[in-house]
């Protein structure tokens, strides 16, 4: 009877557990180096809140640190053997969502629309699809766009301060379809949902300095784009 | 409003849309095709739950029949040999139904899902190998490790769904098709992790057996698992690892396990066979207050 217990289970298992340790350990080493990189791009882009002169600067610099992220993971899909992505991806899911709300936030300034999944995943190197190899995972992408949201509120009031009474217009219906994408989706009881819920406070922020705007008179196009709204409103 | 019925939906409130839906609106598109990819994924959870939830039920139900195996009443190889059937047919059945989920899938995303099911799964098959293996002696076989158990969840499928249905029509293609109908083989991942998770349920089952023994007066079954429990108390402590706080929760399990088994062979010991059948109802509340799963 003594036979039926197997250490060599034990020591099996002691191996198994150690090559992944080690594994994690090289993952985080890569996840790292794209966390500062991210950080510099965030840093860049502090500028648009205090000088609406210097976005296209901050843009193509920070450009530059999400081109260099895309070699990251590249190392990154080097060392997670297929089929394991969602093995560790606990590693790189919070910093991956960072990445899509900077480049998010650059292509919006850019360009003024909201980036999809495969530029994004293509920006950063990655595949759409779980079956073509290391790819962007959908929540990953849909958090870090809710991300763009609370930025763009607090870009709504500085431009204001700024002096720029057009840009919460434009804002505001930008956050207004994505509100209308994130309804279309059907939650789960999950992190995204949490997520999706403090949306309506950013909605509620930058429709309140559109409002400041335009009662004032400040803006000139304020009125006549409130106008054809409230009429599709009806 | 185009809204799919969903569960737990905030977004099915009173409040109705005043306007009409922009389906030109990018924004609309994309979502759209990123809602489906969400539903997909969220389906497939909850269908593997269901099946897990089905393996767990069962699992725990042929570890009570388990325990039904009693010296006084002789039935341990009718016993033995029931449950090795519905063991059977729960890889047969559900693992494969999991398994055809899982297919072309990253099985660690849904790992959740499927977790504890196996687990029960693991601690059931390994409590009815130690049953069989019980009065060998010598001959004994080992636990099966997980490459053993992988083994015995592989399965076939021929492959004709890779079809794609517009060829159904098509005479030309039916020739073609009874052919190209190869075997398609897949797994059902079982991953060492959980395997070492579901053995660590295994030892309250023995401690269970250890008690359960000792109010049948069969002192011998009393020492063979309480020596069975030491080893696998020794073999997990020997671990080391990090990150690993569900592991280091059944370990202290494990210990109070080994504790009470380890008492029950004092008693033996101390008072003797006789005594032993009173010493069974001291413990008796002991056996209640732990529950070895999760």
């Amino acid at each position: 009877m003594s036979h039926f217990v197997n250490m060599e289970v034990f020591s099996n298992y002691q191996k198994y557990i150690d090559n992944e340790q080690e594994l994690r350990e090289n993952i985080r080493i890569v996840v790292r180096e794209i966390e500062h990189l991210a950080k510099e791009a965030t840093i860049q882009l502090q500028v648009i809140h205090c000088d609406l002169t210097k976005i296209d600067a901050a843009c193509s610099s920070a450009r530059k640190q999400i081109e260099a992220c895309a070699e990251k993971y590249q190392k990154l899909a080097a060392l997670v053997p297929p089929g394991q992505y969602y093995r560790y991806s606990d590693h790189w899911t919070y910093i991956t969502q960072r990445l899509i709300f900077l480049i998010a936030l650059v292509i919006y300034l850019e360009a003024g629309f909201l980036v999809t999944r495969e530029t994004a995943a293509e920006m950063l190197g990655l595949k759409t699809k779980h079956s073509d190899g290391f790819h962007l995972d959908i929540e990953d992408y849909l958090l870090g766009i809710l991300l763009l949201a609370s930025e763009l509120s607090r870009f709504a009031t500085n431009s204001v301060t700024m002096g720029d009474y057009e840009r919460p217009l434009n804002i505001s219906h930008f956050i207004g379809d994505l509100n209308t994408g994130f309804r279309l989706l059907n939650m789960k009881n999950d992190g995204l949902r949490k997520r999706f819920d403090a949306l309506k406070y950013d909605v509620k922020k930058i429709e309140e300095v559109v409002y400041d705007v335009s009662i004032r008179g400040l803006s000139n196009s304020a009125e006549s784009k409130e106008q054809p709204k409230v009429e599709s409103a009806e | 409003m185009p809204k799919n019925p969903g569960y737990r939906n905030n977004n099915n409130g009173p409040r109705k849309r005043q306007a009409q839906l922009d389906e030109q609106n990018p924004v609309v598109q994309a979502f759209r095709s990123y809602a489906t990819e969400l539903d997909a994924k969220h389906d497939r959870h909850e269908r593997i739950i269901k099946l897990s939830r089905d393996i767990t039920i069962e699992s725990k139900r042929i570890i009570f029949f388990l325990h039904s195996i009693d010296s006084r009443k002789q039935n341990k190889a009718k016993v033995l040999e029931e449950a090795q059937q519905r063991l059977n047919k729960l890889i047969e059945v559900n693992f494969r139904a999991i398994a055809l989920e899982l297919r072309n899938q990253d099985v660690y995303q849904f790992r959740a899902a499927y977790s504890p099911g196996l687990q029960e799964f693991i601690e059931a098959y390994t409590y009815m190998e130690y049953l069989c293996n019980e009065d060998n002696g010598e001959n004994s076989k080992s636990i099966s490790d997980w490459s053993a158990l992988q083994l015995i969840m592989q399965y076939e499928v021929e492959a004709e769904k890779e079809k794609p249905v517009q060829d159904v029509g098509d005479s030309s293609m039916a020739g073609e098709e009874e052919t190209a109908k190869a075997v398609e083989k897949f797994q059902f991942f079982v991953d060492p992790t959980e395997y070492i998770l579901g053995v660590s349920d295994l030892t309250g089952e023995l401690m269970r057996r250890c008690i359960n023994s000792l109010g049948s007066g069969d002192t011998d079954t009393c020492m063979e698992t309480c020596r069975a429990l030491q080893q696998f108390y020794t073999g997990y402590i020997s671990l080391n690892c990090q990150r690993a706080r569900e592991l280091w929760r059944k370990i202290t399990t494990m210990r109070q396990s080994m504790l009470k088994a380890e008492n029950v062979c004092y008693n033996v010991k101390v008072r003797g066979g006789e005594a032993a059948k009173c010493a069974s109802f001291d413990q008796k509340p002991a056996e209640e207050t732990d529950e070895g799963f999760f």
